[in-house]
């Protein structure tokens, strides 16, 4: 275990290097001057040009650049949006917990219904009920999410007008900025309307997070059901037989749990995808995360913002990816051993 | 007594034919490929059978409803959007754009990536070994979130869109050349062939493409369902196509104010997407099907 850890943290720092590596390099590729779109200064006065030039060291190599620039980022500092003048840092601290816990949810609604899905096509192979849910998981593959989006707010929300369709939770409440995460913030004010406030945040959150789960969802759906056949045919499960167990028992004390280690295996992967899927939906939604104000930030050509805020979310994404290894190393010994490469 | 004896030729069909006389068999995958070809056809054929121009509007027809509706007229057939222009000759053009981009993306995508794969697959060591993690990470970001990197760096616009979700796949199309050939050249014909005295890319080109042109075909029909996605995506974003052209995301976007008295010209170019999605996607399962069954016999 001690060599996973090594192994991964020294991918973790070279993954790192990389990603800062091609945040510096927009800053390049951006039209614009690139101590401008480091800083986000764009009203800077000529005094405050050359204390930025000094402090992004932008006389020296361009390995001196880097390094200064990697200095500002390790402090903290992500410069200035150039559409607000407002430090991006600040405005990262506000919006990033509000996707953290909208992607947490839609991976917890997507793996809590795909994975028994999958389960349930695996055991009945090759019968009608594997084709409806392989058909259904198809379908919900290819819907484009906007669409569904749309639809499910006309639906639940114009329609039925059972789902709130817009913003993390009722203006009525006020609830004090503590950790971000919404629920958690509710948890600990002393309000005396917590408990309706708690309400209201899920109704605001149910919709969103289903629209996100689905193609997801459709993903663990195939991934269950492949990695059930392959349990299912291997040798001790029809030891397991031999020796007399009944199905239930076989399904729900071997064939599950070996299942699910090779299904938590790609959980990281398909995070990727999933907080994709999430920033188009928080722009329909209206939620106050980070994938909304990335793509609103490429509206203004805010390239500062653009930078920091693919930065953060790209390690954001890899920091699950890491963690997902983790919990897949301790849960199966033989994914500890020494694999090249990976 | 002359006893005869006849000997029956045994055709063996390329691998290819084998795949297709399979295909041909599973009625779903069928389907599939039929709306493909429709696709491909309108896509090319637009302009000659729409029965209006996709951008100038009728101003007296604005937001007529499908010809279904009470209030519909059957000369609009999918009714118009709110500057009067007719939602099925917008779709018809915009197949050529969302579905016909996409295609020519997946297939400038391929080349490339095949081009790059094969070469890569013959060389060893450090260089192969460097590419493959650089692969390793760069398959790890989702295609969208590639894209719209890209495009924030090129700014919005079809033509940035469509280098941003070209230069997106070609990696994937690297990993999956350069995995298939490595695959192949460890096999026992390849190495008959090697005693012959071919050359690697005689060996490439008479013995291993042939092989693995499947495999090719069920990765590009992934990647082009991802692509629809993505552009249609991207235009619904604003990011993509421009206002007045008829991308089915972007025809989407621009019905999205009027939402709820004008529901057709939201929902239909989404159900064009599905449709779209659907059809590649039933191509796609249609030869991975066929794939497994022929490696089963």
């Amino acid at each position: 275990m001690l060599t996973f850890t090594l192994r991964r943290i020294s991918l973790f720092i070279f993954t790192m290097l990389v990603l800062t590596l091609l945040s510096f390099s927009l800053s390049f590729l951006f039209p614009g001057d690139t101590v401008i779109n480091h800083s986000g200064q764009i009203n800077a006065t000529a005094s405050e040009l050359v204390q930025l030039n000094k402090a992004y060291q932008m006389d020296k190599s361009i390995v001196d650049q880097y390094g200064a620039y990697l200095t500002h980022i390790l402090n903290g500092d992500f410069g200035q949006s150039m559409a607000s003048q407002s430090p991006i840092r600040n405005e990262i601290i506000e919006l990033l917990p509000a996707t953290i816990e909208l992607s947490l949810v839609a991976l917890l609604i997507a793996m809590v219904v795909g994975i028994p899905l999958g389960f349930i096509a695996a055991i009945n192979h090759n019968k009608a009920s594997d084709n409806v849910i392989l058909s259904l998981a198809m379908l919900g593959y290819s819907i484009p999410v906007f669409w569904l989006g749309l639809l499910a707010i006309l639906v639940f929300s114009i329609g039925l007008g059972w789902l709130p369709s817009a913003g993390q939770i009722s203006l009525l409440f006020e609830i004090e900025f503590v950790t971000g995460i919404q629920f958690i913030d509710i948890l600990l004010s002393d309000s005396p309307y917590k408990w309706q406030a708690f309400s209201n945040a899920s109704a605001h959150i149910i919709l969103p997070a289903c629209v996100i789960a689905l193609a997801p969802a459709t993903i663990f759906i195939r991934l269950s059901r492949a990695a059930m056949i392959e349990v299912l045919a291997a040798s001790y499960i029809r030891a397991a037989r031999a020796k007399g167990l009944s199905f239930q028992q076989i399904i729900f004390r071997h064939a599950i749990r070996n299942a699910l280690i090779k299904i938590i295996r790609h959980v990281g992967l398909q995070f990727a995808n999933l907080v994709t899927i999430a920033m188009v939906t928080e722009v329909i939604f209206s939620w106050p995360g980070i994938g909304r104000w990335l793509i609103e930030s490429i509206y203004q050509r805010d390239y500062t913002a653009i930078q920091s805020g693919l930065l953060v979310l790209s390690c954001f994404i890899f920091i699950i990816h890491i963690l997902t290894d983790f919990i897949y190393a301790a849960l199966n010994p033989l994914a500890r051993g020494n694999q090249h490469g990976s | 007594m002359a006893r005869e004896k006849i000997y029956l030729e045994e055709v063996f069909p390329s691998p290819f034919m084998q795949l297709w006389g399979i295909f041909r068999k599973t009625p779903v995958a069928m389907v599939g490929f039929c709306c493909f070809i429709f696709l491909i056809l309108l896509a090319i054929f637009a302009p000659i059978i729409a029965p209006y121009s996709p951008v100038d509007g009728n101003l007296e027809m604005i937001l007529l409803p499908p010809a279904w509706h009470p209030d519909g007229d059957v000369s609009y057939l999918l009714g118009t959007d709110e500057l009067g222009r007719d939602m099925l000759s917008r779709l018809m053009y915009g197949t050529s754009l969302t579905f016909g981009l996409s295609f020519i993306v997946v297939i400038f995508s391929l080349v490339i990536g095949v081009v790059i794969g094969s070469l890569s697959a013959l060389t060893r060591g450090i260089k192969s070994s460097f590419l493959n993690h650089f692969l390793d990470v760069v398959l790890s970001i989702p295609s969208l979130l590639l894209a719209i990197i890209i495009v924030a760096i090129l700014g919005p616009g079809i033509s940035n869109t469509v280098w941003a979700i070209a230069i997106v796949f070609i990696p994937q199309f690297i990993h999956i050349t350069r995995y298939a050939v490595k695959e192949e050249f460890r096999k026992d014909y390849v190495l008959a062939s090697r005693l012959d005295g071919a050359s690697n890319f005689r060996i490439l080109y008479y013995s291993v493409f042939p092989n693995i042109v499947e495999r090719l075909m069920s990765q590009a029909t992934l990647a082009q369902s991802a692509a629809i996605l993505d552009i249609a995506t991207l235009g619904f974003l604003g990011l993509g196509a421009q206002i007045p052209l008829p991308e089915w995301g972007a025809i989407l976007a621009n019905g999205l104010e009027r939402f709820y008295i004008a529901p057709w010209t939201v929902y239909l170019p989404g159900l064009a997407i599905l449709f779209a999605v659907v059809a590649t996607n039933l191509v796609g399962e249609g030869i991975r099907h066929a794939l497994k069954l022929r490696k089963e016999n």
